[in-house]
């Protein structure tokens, strides 16, 4: 046990149970790949279920857990603070995530997804209306 | 709650004395095992007694090069450690608070397998 944190001698971090990643370092700011490796958006934040503000957390009780990478308007509020509304949060359930390397890739297509909605409303309602614009390139 | 709640947050003990800041969160994808990949775990907050910010985690790894930024960023990093997750006692907003007789531990990642 070391008393003073500054202290070099510091006792070794017990053996993982798995991948080790370190938020800030592995996860924030990496792009996002669907599937079939299409761009999908950056994680901006991600959300941790399991901590109470201000709440004396219980010996033995289950650590927090990440539920899903944010995007959206979360990259400014993590750089100018503050929250975005729930209806503003684009999440992206952890669930979804198939590997996490030097990008992090999903196991399902990035159009089932709310982070790809400008994409498709541009789609439809701009280059949809410029004429041949329905249709790939031939 | 947000990983930027948590990150740049005061670091304190029990006694209410600041020991550094909380400059990242390390997961393992440990937890309740799913179609993809297992819930990502938090083990434990990486404290930095001198400096808010941390950004290529030189202070983590044996990486060395570019020399010159290796250096500095060990430096401004120097006596980083890792604090496990059951020593926490509380989060508030902007600091979290450890329990008495908390460890500290070395902040080190561990290699990865093609590593060893």
């Amino acid at each position: 046990m070391t008393e003073n944190p500054d202290a070099v001698e510091t006792d070794a971090a017990p053996p993982p149970a798995g991948r080790v990643l370190d938020a800030h370092l592995h996860v924030l700011d990496r792009q996002v790949l669907d599937r079939d490796d299409v761009p999908v958006t950056t994680a901006d934040d991600l959300e941790l279920d399991g901590i109470e503000v201000g709440a004396r957390i219980e010996p033995g009780s289950p650590p927090p857990t990440v539920a899903a990478i944010l995007t959206g308007p979360q990259l400014l509020m993590r750089l100018f603070g503050g929250h975005a509304p729930a209806s503003r949060t684009i999440r992206i359930p952890w669930r979804l995530v198939s590997e996490v390397g030097t990008v992090i890739h999903l196991g399902v297509a990035g159009e089932t997804l709310d982070a790809t909605w400008a994409e498709r409303w541009v789609s439809r309602h701009i280059i949809g209306r410029i004429p041949g614009g329905r249709h790939a390139p031939e | 709650m947000l990983l930027s709640d948590l990150l740049d947050s005061d670091a304190v003990d029990a006694d209410g004395r600041r020991v550094g800041a909380v400059i990242d969160v390390r997961l393992e994808v440990s937890g309740a095992p799913r179609q993809l990949l297992a819930d990502a775990v938090v083990t434990g907050l990486l404290v930095s007694p001198h400096s808010r910010f941390s950004t290529w985690g030189y202070e983590r790894r044996d990486e060395n090069g570019p020399l010159l930024i290796a250096k500095f960023q060990r430096w401004l990093h120097r006596g980083t450690f890792l604090v496990l997750w059951d020593d926490v006692e509380k989060v508030d907003q902007g600091r979290v608070v450890f329990r008495r007789g908390y460890t500290a531990r070395d902040a080190a990642l561990p290699r990865a397998p093609r590593e060893r």
